[in-house]
């Protein structure tokens, strides 16, 4: 038996023997299933236990399953990052956090966590955004797994991941395995960068954001919604000035319940509550741990097969509906042809003659599958309207109100770009 | 309005709560999903788990989060090197060779301080000899790959009594699993269904019909024109178009299109969206608002013969004998109105208005209704049974094991969900296989025959039985920690569900794949 073990109790780099019982009836022998390029035995095994390194993007609800999923299935290099810090409303069912670790980071504890629990395990933690790293940093990892509750986080990693492929290369392909949960119900995905659909094609399967008009706030207030709505954007930066609106400060949050309050009493509106004033202003998101653990553990076995060859990995889309039996839904989602990532194709963009570049702005905002929240806009000379920096857009403020048509010939191109997104978006521009 | 109804509307605006406290906060995210009520009946339940394996360790783990009452793991084993190494609820090397239970309670109570966890190292064959009512004493026992000869003892003791706990059957080998329920009788109140009551806009009530009739719309300054409710347009429009066509509803697809123009002509200007939001739910106006079918069929439900009501009958019997006695009386024919209005083009004056309407005359038909209750039932479940009658779900379970002494049945669902109908009798073929000694490492060959065996000879194995029966072979003992964690998840779900008695749980069984990522449910 080939045990070390330490003072401490801790098991060494050398296993102890049958440790991996359960994962090796697999990688010793290939299935009905099982691809013919599988090499059972030692060399699958010394890839993944000393070799892979993989990523995991957010150390939440999905990132605590993760990474101890992948902590037990063998992987031994595992990085992780995460920019949250631990809210008691996380310890519902982000089960490496207890009471004691309210406010520190989440990556840091839930490594150490990890760490002692599954000796041999080495979890380098990141705290701080996905944002902070550049290529070289994705380029080392195998694989990246994404449990993220972010929308713009994600499709700021899926154009990374899309960007970083090189055909020269294959070692630059890094698979990208996406989970995400709403209550019972959740997603998992495997996104070969460049290859299959990517996060960016399936950008019209989201569900659009519940808003409410300005104009029913203000004037024609029906929903307790409405009258939250009111305390939160318009009787805040009134009565508050500049101060930051903090959705976890709850003196913030009872301010804003009160005001709410008292506008419902005023229009005879019942049921403003507190829990609904957080969900409103906060955009609260249901989550509970069973379902994180069925999208968590569907992520990191697909992260195994893709390691291991041991049998096919998911093609390519897991949706799972819990609320009424267990209703799940395997499908192979088609890459999107004028997708701005991997399509690599222009957009056509039909508009109207008389519209003004604003126009067209809301438009890119509110566009199912375009959803870019601040863009700016030039042709391939020339800016056209740019949110930033402050004196370009200055520079550029007075085209809002000019005709797209003035700026832009018939078949021209547009080209949008954001901050927040790696990628730019082209459009081309014909007038109806 | 009268004196009474500005109290009403007082008290329901300016009760000011305070911040949440420390348990509400915690379970913030979860209570969005089952309030209080379900919070409550978790936090009453005691769950019993039949083995600490890594499957029983995560199941356990996603009940433990949310905060059941009490767990007890029955496990006489001591942890082994193997399971050092898949259970995350295990201290890893240090665990080797102690009790599996109690190692693995110490760990998982450290997940949610209110939460009681107890190791019994007893054996389940003891128990279930000596002490069988210890073990229905518990809310629900779940028990993962347990010996065949076991499981049917301990099945058929829950089976006994329609009062004992439901038994869930958890079954894995490497990337395949199965599980199943066994439960008499379930009723939902609470199914959070996504289909929404009818506003009764083609049945209207007197007031809100007479409120539709009272408005002069041609009076009106442009502004009010433009925040008249869709509901009160269509009301109008339709007892103006049954006056004018003798009293009957637009029928013919023509007609249907004639009364959406009309609905539209009624604009005094083009932007007026309340018009456009009355044209596009026209189509209430010729749905029929009537008891929905699924609830005609729990009429007949045999529980509410009036011998079964004699007996100690659950309140949820007594109300839906209620409910049919109403539907029967009540001129309409339709179930109690509920209040809830959804959110329409409007403004505050007349949406408000509207709502009260619904409201008075929703709780008029509760005291109608309540005046059919034969018995003292709890307000807040009134309340909660009127709201969801158009959702309600009685659901009759099987004794584990039926489907597959039934040859039909496993013939038929052979041909019509071949893959799940094959994991499932892989699973059975294993289980069979190992019975009594759990050691055995059966081959394909044998796996088969045993299949072949369940089905009847007569029965032909479709080409997935290969694969199948192939990945059971490959990894007779394997629990993988993914498909621990997935069934973790799944059958924590599906327990939640049923001790709260909110969402409908899983019917039949549950089989997953996790080489293709898939689910599907058989043998319902
Ligand atoms: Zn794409």
């Amino acid at each position: 038996m080939a045990t070390e073990i330490n003072v401490n109790g801790a098991a060494t780099s050398s296993d102890w023997q049958d440790r991996y019982y359960h994962v090796d009836q697999i990688l010793d022998r290939p299935g009905p299933r099982t691809d013919p390029s599988f090499l059972a035995g030692d060399e699958v095994k010394d890839f993944l236990r000393n070799k892979c390194k993989i990523l995991v993007i957010g150390a939440g609800g999905l990132g605590c399953e993760i990474l101890a999923n992948l902590a037990l299935t063998g992987f031994k290099d595992i990085h992780l990052i995460d920019m949250d810090t631990i809210d008691i409303s996380n310890l519902n069912r982000q089960f490496l956090f207890r009471p004691a670790d309210v406010g520190r980071p989440k990556a840091i504890v839930a490594a150490e966590y990890v760490m002692k629990r599954v000796p041999g395990v080495q979890v380098t933690p990141y705290y701080g955004k996905i944002q902070d790293k550049g290529d070289d940093y994705y380029l080392q990892f195998n694989l990246v797994i994404c449990g993220l509750d972010s929308v713009e986080a994600r499709r700021w990693i899926n154009a990374t991941l899309v960007n970083l492929v090189d055909p020269e290369n294959p070692e630059s392909l890094k698979p990208l395995i996406d989970g995400g949960t709403e209550g019972f119900k959740g997603q998992a995905r495997v996104i070969l960068p460049t290859v299959s659909s990517c996060y960016e094609c399936s950008l019209d399967m989201l569900n659009k954001p519940t808003t409410f008009p300005i104009c029913t706030i203000a004037n024609t207030p029906r929903l307790p919604e409405h009258c939250i709505e009111w305390a939160s954007v318009l009787e805040w930066p009134r009565a508050r000035g500049d101060e930051k609106l903090d959705t976890d400060d709850p003196e913030h949050i009872g301010w804003l319940y009160s005001i709410a309050v008292a506008r419902a009493k005023e229009f005879k509106i019942e049921g403003v509550t507190w829990s609904l004033t957080q969900g409103v202003v906060k955009n609260v998101i249901p989550a509970i741990a069973s379902t994180n653990a069925i999208i968590a553990a569907s992520c990191c076995n697909e992260a195994f097969k893709i390691a291991t060859s041991s049998a096919a990995y998911l093609n390519n889309y897991f949706m799972l509906i819990g609320t009424e039996g267990v209703y799940s839904y395997t499908f192979e989602h088609e890459k999107r042809d004028h997708c701005p990532v991997c399509g690599g194709e222009a957009l056509e963009m039909p508009i109207s003659r008389d519209w003004t570049v604003e126009q067209l702005i809301e438009l890119l905002t509110e566009k199912q599958n375009i959803q870019i929240k601040k863009p700016s806009l030039a042709t391939p000379g020339k800016p056209i309207y740019f949110q930033q920096p402050p004196q370009l857009e200055e520079a550029t403020r007075p085209n809002l109100e000019k005709k797209v048509l003035e700026l832009v010939p018939d078949g021209g191109e547009v080209v949008v770009t954001a901050s927040t997104l790696p990628f730019s978006l082209s459009l081309i521009i014909t007038y109806i | 309005m009268s004196s009474q109804d500005s109290q009403d509307i007082e008290t329901a605006t300016t009760a000011i709560e305070s911040a949440p406290d420390t348990k509400t906060r915690r379970y913030d995210r979860q209570l969005r999903l089952w309030a209080a009520t379900g919070q409550s009946a978790l936090e009453s339940s005691r769950v019993l788990l039949i083995s600490g394996s890594a499957t029983s360790t995560s199941i356990l783990k996603n009940l433990v989060l949310p905060g059941i009452g009490h767990f007890t793991i029955l496990d006489h084993a001591k942890v082994s090197h193997s399971d050092a190494g898949n259970n995350f609820f295990l201290e890893g090397y240090n665990s080797i060779g102690k009790s599996r239970a109690e190692e693995a309670v110490q760990l998982l109570g450290e997940l949610n301080d209110s939460v009681e966890g107890r190791a019994d190292t007893r054996t389940l064959g003891s128990i279930l000899k000596a002490h069988p009512e210890w073990i229905t004493s518990f809310t629900i026992v779940i028990a993962h790959n347990l010996d065949h000869t076991l499981l049917n003892e301990l099945s058929a003791l829950l089976w006994k009594d329609a009062k004992y706990p439901p038994l869930v059957v958890v079954r894995s080998a490497g990337f395949l699993a199965d599980f199943y329920i066994q439960f008499h009788e379930h009723t939902i109140i609470e199914s959070h269904s996504e289909i929404s009551p009818s506003l009764r806009i083609d049945k209207p009530f007197p007031a809100l019909r007479e409120h539709a009739l009272s408005l002069e719309f041609d009076k009106m300054d442009s502004t009010e024109h433009g925040h008249i409710p869709y509901v009160v347009i269509l009301v109008r429009a339709l007892e103006d178009w049954k006056k004018s066509h003798g009293g009957s509803l637009p029928k013919s697809y023509e007609e249907r299109q004639q009364f959406k123009k009309g609905v539209l002509a009624l604009k005094v200007k083009g932007d007026e969206e309340n018009f456009d939001e009355a044209e596009t739910q026209a189509y209430r106006c010729w749905t029929e608002t009537k008891v929905p079918s699924e609830i005609t069929a729990l009429f007949s439900d045999p529980a509410l013969f009036i011998e079964a009501m004699d007996s100690n009958q659950s309140p949820f019997f007594h109300l839906l004998a209620a409910l049919k006695e109403y539907t029967e009386q009540c001129d309409t024919h339709t179930l109690p109105l509920t209040s809830t209005l959804p959110d329409m083009k409007s403004d505050t004056h007349n949406y408000i208005h509207l709502q009260r309407l619904y409201k008075t005359r929703a709780e008029e038909e509760r005291q109608v209704f309540k005046s059919y209750l034969r018995v003292p039932v709890d307000d807040a479940m009134v309340d909660s049974f009127v709201k969801n009658a158009h959702a309600l779900v009685v659901l009759r379970g099987k004794p584990w094991g039926t489907f597959d002494e039934d040859k039909a049945a496993l013939g038929e669902s052979l041909s019509t969900m071949p893959k799940e109908t094959c994991i499932h009798l892989a699973l059975s073929a294993l289980s069979l296989l190992q019975a009594g000694d759990t050691s055995v490492s059966p081959s394909a060959e044998s796996i088969r025959a045993k299949i072949q065996s369940i089905v009847g000879q007569y029965t032909e194995l479709p080409d997935e039985a290969d694969d199948a029966i192939g990945e059971i072979a490959r990894a007779p003992f394997s629990e993988l920690p993914n498909t621990a964690a997935f069934l973790g998840g799944m059958v924590a779900q599906e327990v939640i569900k049923m001790i709260t008695k909110q969402y409908v749980p899983v019917r039949g069984y549950c089989v997953i794949d996790l080489i293709e990522t898939c689910t599907g449910t058989i043998g319902a």
